[in-house]
């Protein structure tokens, strides 16, 4: 508890100012999510007259129950845990062991290295080439062209290398001495002391593959490889000018609006089931990025 | 055969040159003690011996094999750090396993032999403590039993008891002795503090600058430095020195002479430094024959003795006196006198130690 006698009218005025700062920006912030889930549970006449605000009018299922039965939505989400936990295994495998070479003084061309990655952050090929770069490779529409395409990410090198540097030098002499290789040495000694680390990343790459949409839509054809995401989006773009769908949805009591609501809070639920668990590392990870240890 | 030769050894980071050639032959079993100041190049020498650091040049046998070119794993050699460098994430058992797991010993025999050594560094009780929850001793000797555990031919200590309080620093120090006592494992140790090096060595190598000043066990260095460097070096305060010039009997220094054994004959005139060790000078009144006349600026009890500080023309001096529990009687001290046959010279060019044959 503070004791507010203990501050001066300044400090107590500044602290009321950060106080209505942060209320606003957590207005700001949870409300799109109130809006979108209150949406969802409404139905489709009280969606389009734009009469929701903040709870559910005429508060119905028929959005879920039409997503549900739906059996693209169900292979697009399946598609979303693939991509997801497959891309955040394939991005670990080359970023732990990248991250490990570029932390370590002793190897040759090490400035330049660091330097090469760096430099992806700041300046990519475009849209284009990279493109006709997977083409080229035969990855365009395929699963594991997504899974490939993106595992490599220079933001996540570089935080974890910055982490692996800040791990004193002796723990890897010591287990050089022990009969450690560099395998040895990585798995053994830096893989269980970063383990903050690891699931920062671990968790932006996550979040990143979840929401991953933009690159899915260009480079994948086929309805059944497509992720939840680019699933949203085709929803959006054919339900509203669809007559067929028109027509169901004045029988049903669901529109495009709440369909799309639907598919949404469907999408965000397990973000939110495993955001509580992961929220301690999230917020490391920021500082990891600013603070060297 | 050797326990470890360094032949030549030579360290170079690009045009720098920190370690020049240093020749140093360590016997089997025996105890060497690196002793010298910050950036002297033992630790770099000693990291050499580990396979840490490449040799830029010489050569190192570890008995009698070149190992220039061999892993550290290789060497048969462990080293204990001075941050003790235990993995935080395993338990002391684990710790100490971790070596013996990678070079696949049985896991039965891993057991027994942790326990074994477990029993003689006194942690069986914290086998399964990891090491955030022990006390700076027991960390040291975790990271003992972890270069125990795998029987090197060589251990390497690279200042192990510096990061432990004064008081637990001189425990550790006879616990390491002691332990050498038994297991008998050639061991090189790197220490700046020469209080280390003279207990714990069966020969002492003062290091400066990246090369031997001198080698030998520790009263030889005490007793006949090489030089105004080791003189300066070992010792607790160390020698005091002083420019002076030869007599027919003795050394002037400033308006006073001391007297010193008849050898100095015949080489009166050369300018040499006089060296006087605190504890070597007894307290006289002034005005007696071969006396250093001073003038006292300080005492400070250390209970059974006292440190004098004194100045003597533009030299600072320390002394050490017996207080017999009272300073008092040490506040009037007017000059000191040293036996002639413990006064040590030096040539004051070159700072070696000058044999005039006594």
């Amino acid at each position: 508890m503070m004791n507010w006698n203990l501050y001066s009218r300044g400090d107590k005025f500044f602290a009321m100012v950060v106080s209505v700062l942060i209320g606003m920006f957590t207005v700001a912030t949870l409300y799109p999510f109130i809006y979108i889930a209150a949406v969802s549970f409404s139905s489709g006449f009280a969606a389009q007259a734009g009469k929701v605000v903040l709870t559910p009018i005429d508060a119905t299922l028929e959005a879920y129950g039409y997503i549900i039965t739906d059996p693209k939505f169900w292979i697009s989400y399946r598609n979303t845990f693939i991509y997801t936990i497959g891309g955040t295994i394939m991005s670990l495998i080359f970023i732990v062991p990248c991250a490990y070479a570029l932390s370590r003084p002793q190897l040759k061309g090490r400035r330049f290295f660091n330097l090469f990655i760096a430099f992806t952050m700041w300046f990519n090929a475009g849209l284009i080439p990279f493109f006709l770069n997977m083409r080229d490779l035969g990855l365009l529409d395929s699963m594991f062209g997504i899974i490939l395409g993106f595992a490599v990410n220079a933001f996540n090198i570089i935080l974890l290398r910055n982490f692996f540097e800040s791990i004193p030098q002796s723990f890897e002499e010591a287990a050089r001495m022990d009969g450690a290789n560099d395998f040895q040495v990585l798995w053994k000694v830096f893989i269980p002391l970063s383990k903050p680390a690891i699931a920062t990343i671990t968790l932006f790459l996550i979040v990143a593959r979840w929401n991953g949409f933009f690159w899915a839509m260009v480079l994948l054809q086929s309805e059944d490889k497509i992720p939840l995401q680019v699933f949203l989006r085709h929803t959006i773009s054919n339900l509203s000018d669809d007559d067929e769908f028109a027509i169901v949805q004045t029988a049903a009591g669901f529109s495009a609006e709440t369909v799309t609501a639907a598919i949404i809070v469907c999408s965000i639920i397990p973000v939110l089931i495993v955001y509580p668990f992961v929220q301690k590392y999230f917020e490391k990870g920021i500082l990891l990025g600013g603070v060297k240890e | 055969m050797s326990g470890v030769n360094l032949s030549g050894i030579v360290k170079a980071y690009g045009a720098l040159q920190v370690v020049h050639g240093i020749d140093l032959t360590v016997a089997e079993k025996e105890f060497v003690v690196l002793v010298g100041p910050s950036g002297c190049g033992k630790s770099t020498t000693l990291r050499m011996i580990a396979g840490l650091e490449e040799i830029t040049d010489g050569d190192l046998t570890i008995h009698d094999r070149r190992v220039n070119r061999v892993a550290p794993k290789d060497r048969d050699v462990a080293m204990v750090f001075q941050n003790y460098a235990l993995y935080p994430h395993l338990n002391v058992a684990d710790n100490m396993a971790f070596g013996l797991r990678i070079r696949k010993m049985p896991k039965a025999e891993i057991k027994t032999t942790i326990a074994d050594v477990a029993e003689i560094l006194g942690l069986t009780p914290y086998l399964d403590r990891r090491p955030a929850d022990l006390s700076g001793g027991q960390r040291q000797r975790v990271a003992m039993g972890r270069a125990i555990v795998r029987h090197p031919k060589v251990f390497l200590f690279d200042e192990p008891l510096s990061n432990l309080d004064a008081k637990l620093r001189t425990q550790m120090r006879a616990e390491i002795k002691r332990l050498h006592n038994r297991l008998g494992v050639t061991s090189v140790y790197v220490t700046h503090d020469q209080v280390e090096a003279m207990t714990l060595a069966d020969r002492i190598v003062v290091m400066n600058d990246g090369r031997i000043e001198q080698v030998g066990t520790p009263m030889e260095l005490f007793n006949n430095p090489a030089n105004t460097f080791v003189a300066g070096f070992l010792g607790s305060p160390p020698m005091n020195q002083m420019k002076g010039m030869l007599t027919e009997t003795g050394a002037k220094i400033g308006d006073a002479e001391i007297k010193i054994n008849g050898a100095v004959a015949g080489h009166a005139g050369r300018d040499v430094i006089v060296g006087i060790r605190p504890e070597h000078v007894t307290l006289s009144d002034e005005g007696q024959s071969s006396a250093l006349p001073i003038s006292l600026d300080l005492v400070e009890p250390l209970g059974s003795e006292a440190l004098l500080h004194a100045r003597h023309g533009e030299d600072t001096l320390v002394f050490k006196a017996d207080t017999n529990g009272d300073i008092a009687h040490l506040s009037g001290v007017g000059a000191v006198h040293v036996p002639s046959h413990l006064v040590k010279l030096f040539d004051a060019e070159t700072g070696r130690a000058l044999n005039l044959g006594t």
